[in-house]
């Protein structure tokens, strides 16, 4: 995409009033995303026992206790590049290439939410990728013997194919195979390749595999057992998935696996149990950073375009993925030990002495703006849409032809007629007065003090906000405003739940989300206590029956 | 044993092809290609028809894009824009008053991102993640004009359709104009080498070789419908949607593993470079539309579509002497003049494209005699009428070819139109005569008239 593209937003959102009530765990810490013991509320209540800092849910009450479980309708999830090559590395070995095969990665919507549907193209590279990881897999006989073994004397090799599509089977499809004919659909793959030798025979299973949709899609049937009349649970294996997925961006491992096996996801403090450890791990330790980074679209650093002439360094490949490092290393900096809080993300210094909080970093005003210029709608537009989740009503279809603009004029006196003339403002009033609080900052982030010869105006103003409004001079200022935002730390709950389910949240979701609200706003808006506060939730745990449309 | 990827295209060696095909030569002359052959119909049999979709972005310069006068139909005169393309002046028709109506009916997605979705489906844009304004949109709601046409004369072809990009730069609502279906969008392929490797796959591969992996990938893909309908039953009605969906692309697959009798003489590409690079961008363009009438000319397909960049393009064109960045220079005054200038440039550069996909078209000779471009319909559109309003109003389209539908050379003006009529038509004229409405139905009431 060639625009400053880090401005989704939201649709069916779910309206939650005000924010959370919640008062226990004040300052930073309280619930970390540790939740060690895990004694998060079952179903119906809250649990005693509080660690410090607060309750297990960080004090905050249960939006959802006495009330019935409900969730909103979900959609069957692709894989997403990134986890489908992921997961076949967890499978076949990290040596697997296939770069050479796949398109190259894309700048995905915000989170990837909503997917198009698979054409023709997308099932080609699948194929090749699959032909390409399986001859990978048993191109030696160490490879062979290490993924299906089959001692040379034995005569049934057959079984040994039998055995390896239970075995690699429950591992690709994220579930036991038990089913008879479902086996032997296997094996009459197998023979096909089996005419050859065992090893293409297995070749043969492998690329079957690796394309069937119970790999590439995560589909949730889900069980049986209603909790509630539009709800059903997961079975343990589906939470297993939703949450290796959420957390680590690949498939579940052994350990998780085996935790499902034994029933320990089929609980709510099971389900927080066994993210305390995933969160430990290496593969999770990232999770949130990699929250912040999609929230503000940070990939779009490497891809958007400008001037050359302008801005020679930003046509480096190295240079604009130091600016996207940069970033990173600032969003570890806030989410280190004790200093994940909002407030931190919008007004923390940086460790380089590069400027303080996330709307200075270049990674992300070099995006919100155009090839030449900075844009405060671009940024107006990413505050209230981004930080906000806010929804901004369409142009008109014809918008009226732009004025002659005299050359050397600075950007913000160019977007004056938005002011002027009614048939923009209505909508542009809403956007470029917070923009031009950014014009200290030019197309690639830099600071200024002058653009085009005059000195910059950072003089801003936001309105039509709950806890916002106002003049404001700067982006400092306006980070100050929205660190303590009670408008800010709702959108950071529904940011998150659209991140960890893949999903926007819809009126069934209600409950869910004010429950992230509360519990993040009792842990002092630490984004550390995020991925506890929703694996709690009803939209987590539940699905609606899969016969039901809607509510 | 660590094999290079193979391709799905099953080729046959180029001797069992050369039998019985004859001698009809195509004579293309772009320096990746050697002379070559037509495949993929008998001679003696009517000439088949071909679609070729195109788009450019951003809107166009209305006062030098469209001829001036006031009549309904006057004889082609081309301005500065269209200039390049005056060789093919009596082979063109430009229309005015034809408007993307269906882009402006309700639908979230910002003003540049209705457009794509729009100008081939008649349709608009569903609700999705990709952001815009008036909320976040998806992919166009159904069909377009091009998979219409290829389900119906695209059957017989190793390829459907082949969908072309020019750093079009990702896969969201700003980058397709190509449905198969409803949220279903097809994708361009942007690298060049890439679309080399789908079309001519698998060369290498002895006769011997090639049954085995067909009938390898035959089991397999049965395995996968099978899989399909085994899922079926256990999950909702949206996400068995989305399974019908996975379906057809196999069965696309399907279609190419059964289409195994063309093959053309084996090309060179030229040493790789990046595609994504700005100022190769005129690089790419060449090499895929040559790639495109390469695949035509083989009889691998009859329908194809190629995008300039994307809705809303940043690209800048210092081959074409502007050093500046479309999407901004679009939204320029009208009285700017030094940036209308330039956009007039930027809009002749795609002209001179044009002009090069229909010299290579006019260069390769159909079995059975005639030319490509006699049998093919272009018609290039673009998201916008004009860049600085956003309308949808006045789009600057152009139909070229004709398949010997239309009559051509003219410059016909319409009475506020909406595009939906104009796709209708477009079926016509590759002979889908039954094909009376396309898009959203009532924004379509047949035919345009005074075309043929």
């Amino acid at each position: 995409m060639g625009r400053g593209g880090a401005t989704g937003t939201g649709s069916g959102t779910t309206g939650t009033g005000g924010n959370g009530t919640g008062t226990g765990g004040s300052g930073a810490g309280g619930a970390t995303t540790g939740g060690a013991g895990g004694s998060s509320a079952g179903a119906g209540g809250s649990s005693g026992g509080a660690p410090p800092g607060g309750t297990p849910d960080g004090g905050a009450p249960d939006p959802c206790q006495g009330a019935a479980a409900e969730t909103a309708p979900t959609t069957m999830q692709l894989l997403t590049r990134e986890q489908y090559v992921n997961s076949v590395h967890d499978l076949l070995g990290a040596d697997i290439d296939l770069e050479a095969v796949l398109p190259d990665a894309q700048d995905p919507a915000t989170f990837g939410l909503v997917q198009g549907n698979v054409a023709q193209v997308d099932l080609e590279n699948y194929l090749k990728a699959a032909e390409t990881a399986a001859a990978a897999s048993i191109a030696t006989t160490a490879k062979l013997d290490a993924l299906a073994p089959c001692a040379a004397s034995t005569t049934d090799k057959r079984s040994c194919a039998r055995t390896f599509v239970q075995t690699f089977g429950a591992r690709i499809y994220r579930a036991p195979v038990t089913d008879a004919a479902d086996i032997d659909r296997h094996l009459v793959v197998y023979d096909l390749g089996a005419t050859t030798s065992y090893a293409h025979g297995i070749e043969m299973i492998l690329r079957a595999m690796l394309q069937a949709p119970r790999f590439l899609y995560r589909a949730e049937p889900g069980t049986s057992e209603r909790v509630a009349p539009h709800a059903v649970k997961l079975s343990s294996y589906e939470v297993a998935s939703r949450l290796s997925y959420a957390v680590w961006n690949t498939m579940p491992d052994a350990k998780l696996t085996t935790a499902a096996a034994s029933g320990a996801l089929s609980t709510k403090d099971g389900v927080a149990n066994e993210l305390a450890w995933m969160l430990r791990d290496q593969r999770g330790a990232k999770v949130v950073r990699r929250f912040l980074e999609g929230w503000v679209h940070l990939s779009s650093a490497e891809t958007v375009v400008k001037d050359k002439q302008l801005f020679p360094d930003w046509s480096v490949a190295t240079f604009r993925t130091s600016l996207r490092t940069q970033a990173q290393t600032f969003f570890d900096e806030v989410l280190a030990a004790g200093s994940g809080t909002l407030s931190s993300l919008f007004t923390r210094q940086r460790s380089d002495g590069s400027g303080q909080g996330v709307l200075t970093l270049p990674a992300v005003l070099g995006v919100l703006a155009t090839a030449r210029e900075s844009s405060p709608i671009y940024r107006g537009k990413f505050v209230r849409e981004q930080l906000l989740c806010q929804e901004l009503p369409a142009p008109p279809p014809n918008v009226p032809k732009p004025p002659d603009v005299p050359p050397g004029v600075s950007t913000r006196e160019k977007f004056k007629q938005h002011d002027a003339d009614p048939a923009c403002s209505g909508c542009h009033r809403l956007m470029d007065p917070i923009g031009f609080g950014f014009e200290n900052y030019d197309a690639i982030g830099r600071f200024r003090t002058v653009d085009n010869g005059a000195p910059v105006d950072a003089s801003g103003e936001i309105i039509q906000t709950r806890d916002l409004d106002g003049k404001f001079t700067g982006i400092a200022e306006l980070s100050q405003r929205l660190a303590t935002s009670a408008e800010v730390e709702e959108c950071t709950a529904r940011q998150w739940f659209r991140f960890f389910l893949s999903r926007f949240e819809q009126s069934a979701d209600k409950c869910s989300v004010q429950r992230i609200v509360n519990q993040l706003h009792a842990a002092g808006s630490d984004l550390n206590a995020l991925p506890l506060s929703l694996v709690g939730t009803d939209a987590f745990l539940y699905r609606r029956p899969v016969d039901e449309v809607s509510p | 044993m660590n094999q290079p990827p193979r391709d799905l295209r099953t080729r046959l060696a180029r001797r069992r092809l050369l039998q019985g095909v004859g001698s009809l030569a195509v004579l293309l002359t772009s320096p990746i290609w050697r002379p070559s052959t037509a495949f993929g119909q008998d001679a003696g049999a009517p000439a088949k028809k071909r679609f070729i979709g195109l788009f450019s972005p951003n809107g166009t310069i209305p006062s030098t894009f469209f001829p001036t006068g006031t009549a309904a139909d006057a004889p082609l005169t081309l301005g500065a824009i269209l200039a390049p393309l005056e060789k093919y002046r009596s082979r063109m028709l430009v229309l005015k008053g034809v408007h993307m109506s269906s882009a402006n009916v309700p639908q979230p997605g910002g003003p540049h991102m209705k457009g794509p979705g729009a100008m081939l489906t008649g349709g608009k844009l569903l609700e999705g993640s990709f952001p815009g304004a008036g909320g976040p949109a998806g992919y166009a709601d159904r069909i377009s004009v091009d998979q219409h046409i290829a389900n119906r004369i695209g059957t017989a072809t190793t390829f459907r359709s082949l969908e072309f990009g020019v750093r079009v730069e990702g896969g969201g609502p700003l980058e397709i104009i190509s449905y198969r279906d409803s949220n279903q969008p097809n994708t361009p392929v942007e690298d060049p080498w890439a679309m080399y490797n789908r079309i001519f796959a698998n060369g290498n591969l002895s006769s011997t070789q090639l049954a085995k992996l067909i009938a390898e990938r035959k089991g397999v893909l049965d395995f996968l419908k099978d899989d399909i309908a085994r899922l079926k039953p256990r999950i909702s009605a949206s996400d068995r949607a989305r399974l019908d969906a996975h379906l057809t692309g196999i069965g696309g697959i399907e279609q190419q593993l059964n289409q195994t009798k063309a093959a053309c003489t084996p090309l060179t590409m030229p040493a790789k470079f990046d595609h994504k690079d700005i100022a190769n961008f005129d690089k790419v363009s060449q090499l895929q539309i040559d790639l495109m009438v390469l695949a035509h000319a083989c009889g691998l397909t009859q329908v194809s579509t190629l995008m300039w960049a994307n809705a809303d393009s940043w690209q800048y064109f210092p081959f074409a002497g502007v050093n500046e960045e479309h999407h901004t220079l679009s939204h320029s005054g009208d009285s700017d003049t030094a940036a209308t200038d330039k956009l007039i440039k930027i809009n002749a550069w795609h002209s001179g494209q044009v002009a090069y996909l229909l010299d290579k078209l006019a260069a390769a000779t159909e079995v059975g005699g005639g030319s490509m471009l006699d049998n093919t319909v272009v018609l290039w559109g673009n998201e916008l009428g004009v860049g600085n309003s956003h309308t949808y109003q006045n789009i600057p389209w152009v139909i070229a070819g004709g398949a010997g539908y239309f009559k051509m050379g003219r410059y016909l003006q319409y009475k506020d139109q909406n595009h939906n009529n104009l796709l209708v038509s477009i079926c016509h004229a590759v002979g889908l005569t039954d094909t009376m409405t396309f898009g959203i139905p009532e924004l379509c009431t047949g035919p345009l008239t005074g075309l043929t």
